[in-house]
């Protein structure tokens, strides 16, 4: 058996091991009553508006920017634009609401204006805390996804149809119905069910902004449920119904043949019908206004960082937390990748056989870890260890664990298109010209390395920003800096909190660029050899 | 001798059979017209398709049952004969199992017109560039059976009789045994000892 099968067992078990956690615990079994709960559905019910009104809106809003990006090319830093349209995507999600606090929070910059105008306009004032700063946080982490997705989709039409369209004389409308709305229309409802899903099983941003039972999630209730009151079997209930929801939809989109929001951009297709004054206008004010809303929640920790005057500290707390959150996400994104690229070995290999099913099945298990609540995850296994291990002590180790199986999915589904193309591409001949394991690896690695190295620096982003499983594991002595900055923003110090987001917004953004600009700069490691120097691939095949 | 004994394969619902024996060093060309099972040949003999029965036999060994990387078979196929990230020489110097033969190489590539291009990416080249690697590479390797999908259809006329005449003299050379595929009936008078026509 090739050692690339252990990564199987290990991920499930982790899976199974924790809902034997809750199942097992004190025999104690679903509370079936909470079903006939109105507790229960008012939960479920919001969970699902916030939800589908997140993914409506982030789409909707999506939708715009990424037409006025496909149909204007040379638009200035456009691709500046798409990478911070990622970096606002895995942002750590407390930078997010630091910033949105900071700008819209009781004494938010923006908040005097608000105010007068919901006094104005709704008799009413303005509140971040609730449904609107769930939706709006939502909104600004979800709305950049849905940029790139629509955009990459737009990017699939080929130059002859617009040509075509434009011989045709056909009009905006025709144009939209005949050429667009087909594109959009294939990922459109993907999108929106994949950002669905990422919205229902939001805990940080609804655990923040909720501000109270009557905007709770089902995973905010369930960690409620379990820090608070300690009732399992709630616990279990409204994990299975959280399970059952995202997990349906999950299998959706994954039947529906799954989205390519990390691809490369492409500069394949540039032929694009010519616009009118007014509508390039009309699209330089989108464009305009888009940087701006993207940008103002950062830009709002910037005067708390200026006006800070930390104590000492202060200081070395956030300093030992940020190395702690550096180390702790440097060990899990490597974890993640040896893991990814060890559960894509048999995915590649039922693509190779055309073995549609074995090929979904496969990808179901290694990305099953996106539908298992974090949550529920770190719940289940924290009360399956907590009679079996010091957790005090070693409780470190298991959000390192967990963090690593929350993080394959994502790694999982950035590296299998690359792979999968080289498979496509070049396994026939690779097969053909007999080559050693070691040279096949030799051959891969440049045609991945981009990709791999990529997916790295977004995994290393995303893992760096959990909170969920840290509320669980985690021990004051190894406090990292999303746990500090959840514990300066709850206790209302904006300052520090501002201040430890943008270190942390900091170290993220690094990684991301310096990982991108490592591999644009970085050759290839098979030298060019000049005619007459002994070649390199000396024993290349098996023969 | 290359024996291939009642091979057969249904391919699309459409019934495949093959038969014919091939002498050690001979050059045969495969014609027929399009769909009639010419590159599935090439396919069932190199190891990327499994007959439902029938025998391929090189010097009286079975070969149908090996997996591709034991088959002593070299093969260019119509597209994707390049690996586009590496350079050329890269490209050609894989495939042999001790040293690459980079005089042989440097000498085809000079006499095939390509040998400026060793340094570049296979993305940089034209088709017929690209094409002309390929073949280099392909005859180059010590396999003794070489398999060849219209190796020369993407060359203008004076460089196809060039690779033409190149590849013969190759094949002749190194004792290969050639199965080639190709529309052009120039190509058997230049290439082939005999050529079979599938129907």
């Amino acid at each position: 058996m090739r050692l690339h099968w252990l990564a199987y067992p290990l991920i499930l078990s982790l899976t199974s091991l924790s809902f034997y956690g809750l199942i097992s615990f004190g025999d104690e079994g679903f509370d079936t009553a909470l079903l006939q709960d109105s507790y229960f559905y008012s939960i479920l019910g919001f969970t699902l508006k916030q939800a589908l009104l997140s993914a409506l809106l982030s789409v909707g809003i999506a939708i715009p920017i990424a037409r006025t990006l496909y149909f204007f090319p040379d638009l200035p830093a456009k691709k500046l634009f798409l990478t911070f349209c990622l970096l606002c995507f895995v942002t750590p999600t407390l930078i997010v609401i630091t910033g949105l606090v900071a700008l819209l929070g009781r004494s938010g910059f923006m908040t005097p204006w608000l105010d007068s105008f919901f006094n104005t306009f709704m008799d009413n004032s303005w509140n971040l805390y609730g449904l609107s700063g769930i939706l709006i946080a939502h909104i600004f982490m979800n709305m950049p996804l849905a940029v790139r997705i629509i955009y990459l989709q737009l990017q699939t039409i080929p130059d002859n149809s617009w040509k075509l369209a434009s011989q045709l004389k056909l009009n905006q409308g025709q144009r939209f119905r005949l050429i667009e709305w087909p594109v959009l229309r294939s990922s459109g409802l993907l999108l929106l069910c994949f950002i669905f899903v990422l919205c229902f099983n939001s805990f940080a941003v609804v655990l923040a902004l909720g501000g109270g039972p009557q905007s709770t999630t089902l995973e905010v209730a369930i960690y409620q449920a379990l820090k608070y009151d300690f009732n399992i079997p709630e616990a279990l209930t409204l994990a299975w119904t959280q399970l059952l929801v995202a997990g349906g939809l999950y299998w959706l989109i994954t039947r529906a043949g799954g989205l390519s929001w990390q691809s490369v951009e492409s500069n394949q297709y540039l032929w694009r019908p010519k616009h009118n004054p007014a509508s390039t206008r009309r699209a330089m004010i989108i464009y305009a206004l888009s940087w701006c809303v993207l940008l103002l929640p950062y830009l709002s920790l910037l005067p708390g960082l200026f006006n800070s005057e930390l104590s000492g500290k202060d200081l070395r707390a956030i300093g030992h937390s940020a190395l702690i959150s550096v180390a702790l996400a440097v060990i899990a994104a490597l974890l993640a990748m040896a893991a990814a690229f060890a559960l894509l070995q048999p995915i590649r290999q039922a693509a190779l056989g055309a073995q549609v099913k074995r090929m979904w099945l496969y990808e179901s298990m290694a990305t099953h870890a996106l539908v298992a609540p974090a949550m529920v995850l770190s719940v289940g296994l924290f009360v399956y260890l907590l009679p079996r291990i010091d957790l005090e002590r070693w409780g470190i180790i298991f959000v390192v664990i967990l963090n690593t199986a929350l993080v394959i999915p994502f790694a999982v589904q950035k590296l299998k298109p690359r792979l999968l193309q080289f498979d496509q591409q070049y396994n026939r001949l690779a097969r053909s010209l007999k080559l050693t394991r070691a040279t096949r690896w030799q051959i891969e690695w440049p045609f991945i390395q981009e990709i791999y190295l990529a997916t790295l620096g977004l995994v290393l982003v995303l893992a760096m920003g959990d909170v969920a499983i840290f509320s669980i594991f985690g021990s004051p002595e190894w406090t990292t800096l999303p746990w500090l900055i959840y514990g300066y923003a709850s206790s209302y110090r904006i300052t520090e909190a501002s201040t430890a987001s943008f270190i942390l917004l900091a170290l993220c953004a690094s990684f991301l660029f310096l990982l991108e600009k490592y591999t644009v700069s970085r050759p290839t490691p098979i030298k060019n050899k000049t005619p007459g120097r002994q070649p390199q691939y000396e024993g290349n095949t098996h023969a | 001798m290359l024996n291939i004994e009642n091979l057969q394969l249904t391919l699309d619902g459409w019934p495949l059979r093959y038969q014919m024996q091939i002498d050690t060093g001979e050059i045969v060309a495969i014609q027929g017209i399009s769909g009639v099972g010419k590159t599935t040949l090439l396919n069932l003999i190199g190891g990327y398709l499994m007959a439902d029965s029938g025998t391929v036999k090189w010097n009286q060994h079975p070969i149908n049952s090996l997996p591709i990387e034991k088959r002593p078979v070299s093969m260019l196929f119509q597209d994707h004969n390049l690996f586009e990230h590496i350079s050329v020489l890269d490209n050609l110097c894989l495939g042999f199992s001790a040293a690459a033969p980079v005089d042989a190489i440097m000498d085809a590539a000079r006499h095939l017109g390509v040998d400026e291009q060793l340094a570049k990416k296979p993305a940089t080249l034209s088709g017929g560039q690209r094409q002309r690697i390929a073949l280099i590479r392909t005859l180059l390797r010590p396999e003794p059976i070489v398999l060849l999908d219209e190796p020369f259809a993407e060359l203008d006329p004076s460089t196809r009789e060039k690779a033409a005449l190149w590849t013969r003299a190759q094949a002749k050379l190194a004792g290969k045994t050639v199965l080639l595929v190709t529309h052009q009936d120039e190509d058997v008078e230049r290439v082939a000892d005999r050529k079979i026509i599938l129907s």
